[in-house]
């Protein structure tokens, strides 16, 4: 019998289990019980059926699917007695859920798992470019979906290029040639504007890859904006409600993501219609505004004139009435002159009746008249002498009378 | 070259349609101005004759590509 350390023994028995016993691992299939998480880290569940348990161990970054007590699952691993706690347990990498109530459990926690996320946020969703030139299609093409998609397409479209890649869309590669075609667009952004993930309906077991956790992420993941058309109307994917559209058939992926041909030809023609007809009517108003504007014009100009007539009638009158002033005015002209005449005269036979009784009177002022009653004007060298003070006896004065004038010599005075 | 078009770029389809939508939307706008009108009412029939021209187009372009998991994985 062989001898053994404990560690010699642990370290015998793990190296036999991986490399002899279960060289590809192990998968056993049971209900989760005793689920637990302990520090975020460290997930602990028991694997069980009706006679016998076995305890299964794994971190959380590697099991990230969401996992709960009574669950059927397919737990895959490696068996292994841990050194230190001498347990043994299956360390496991990863676990599938098993049969179509198990499959449906585990969705619906993936599902409320990825919803809590916001994975499926309609705030995130992007719109599809209207009229895509470079679609890239993430499809098998083996299959009736690729085809299908391919020929709606072309019946509602043309001239669109089409780049696609072949991938998995059952089984165990699945899951990661899908991750992988959405990693490739998504480096190579030039292939596409929107991406089409495609395929037909199936069991729930069949769409696996389509409601993995890793195929949603990717699809969120993407730059490039996603359709998601899987299998017949009544299905759902998670890939579905991650997608920024969801087709509910690959066919209607075709018809979400072109318009119909059909229907752009009758809308460019209602266009051009409606152009013609817009147009026409434009010039037809611009014509009545401009044939309104000539009427304008029209009856502006036949007011002018008539209110010219007008004018020209009242300046008429005007003048009539400036000739009837005129003559009146003649008339009194006339007769003013006529006045002015006859006061004339009047006034200057009273003014030379005046005029000669003035005379008169001033003629009785005359010194000639005086000189010739006999008065006398002296003045002494040319100045009127009326005061005998201012003469010196012996002066000489110059004498007027009425007839000549003479000189004599003062001699003597008396004041 | 007596046609308008160059062969070497292609139509593309949405830039057209979506100027051929402004202008109708200009048309149905409450005041046309006559002039701007006509050059757009020109440019609005051309629009739509590269549009039909592009639709006329009935293939579509599918290219297999050729790309290997390990590739894929990176």
């Amino acid at each position: 019998m062989q001898k053994y350390t404990v560690s010699e023994f642990v370290n015998f028995v793990n190296a036999a289990l991986s490399a002899v016993v279960f060289p590809e691992g192990v998968a056993i299939e049971g209900e989760i019980t005793e689920y637990r998480v302990s520090q975020g880290k460290w997930i602990w569940f028991l694997l069980k059926d009706q006679e016998s348990v076995v305890s299964c161990f794994s971190m959380t970054w590697k099991l990230r699917q969401p996992l709960e007590d009574g669950l059927q699952v397919r737990v895959i691993g490696q068996p292994k007695i841990h050194p230190r706690s001498g347990k043994f347990s299956i360390n496991v990498d990863r676990v599938e859920p098993v049969g179509e109530g198990a499959l449906k459990r585990a969705y619906e926690l993936l599902k409320k798992l990825l919803e809590k996320e916001g994975l499926f946020d309609l705030a995130r969703k992007r719109s599809l470019p209207r009229f895509p030139e470079r679609i890239g299609l993430i499809a098998s093409r083996e299959s009736a979906a690729y085809s299908d998609f391919l020929r709606i397409l072309k019946n509602r479209w043309g001239g669109i290029e089409i780049n696609s890649l072949h991938v998995q869309v059952q089984g165990a590669e699945a899951i990661n040639s899908i991750v992988a075609a959405f990693n490739y667009f998504n480096v190579h952004p030039e292939l596409a504007e929107v991406l089409v993930l495609t395929r037909g309906g199936g069991s729930l077991e069949d769409l696996h890859a389509f409601n993995a956790e890793e195929v949603a992420r990717a699809v969120f993941g993407s730059k490039i904006p996603v359709v998601v058309g899987v299998g017949h109307e009544r299905d759902e994917s998670l890939a579905d409600f991650v997608a920024d559209v969801r087709a509910s058939t690959p066919s209607n992926a075709a018809e979400l993501l072109v318009p119909d041909r059909q229907e752009l030809i009758n809308q460019l023609r209602s266009f051009s219609a409606r152009l013609v007809t817009i147009m026409t009517g434009a010039v037809v108003i611009q014509q009545g505004n401009v044939s309104q504007a000539v009427r304008q014009i029209e009856s502006a100009l036949s007011f002018s004139v008539s209110s010219f007539r007008h004018r020209l009638r009242d300046l008429a009158d005007a003048f009539a009435r400036l000739a009837v002033d005129v003559v009146r005015t003649k008339d009194e002209q006339q007769s003013l002159w006529h006045r002015l005449h006859t006061t004339g005269d009047q006034w200057l036979g009273h003014l030379t009746n005046s005029l000669s009784s003035k005379e008169r009177m001033l003629s009785s002022f005359d010194p000639q008249s005086v000189l010739r009653r006999g008065y006398a004007i002296v003045r002494r060298r040319g100045q009127v002498l009326n005061n005998a003070t201012t003469i010196a006896v012996g002066e000489s004065v110059a004498v007027q009378l009425h007839h000549g004038s003479l000189t004599a010599k003062v001699t003597k005075k008396s004041s | 070259m007596t046609s308008k078009k160059t062969p070497t770029k292609p139509v593309d389809f949405g830039t057209s349609f979506q100027e051929l939508e402004k202008i109708i939307s200009w048309f149905e706008g409450d005041e046309i101005d006559l002039d701007q009108g006509l050059k757009k009412f020109e440019r609005g029939l051309e629009l739509a004759q590269v549009c039909r021209t592009r639709l006329k187009e009935v293939e579509n372009r599918v290219n297999e590509l050729k790309v290997k998991f390990g590739e894929l994985d990176n």
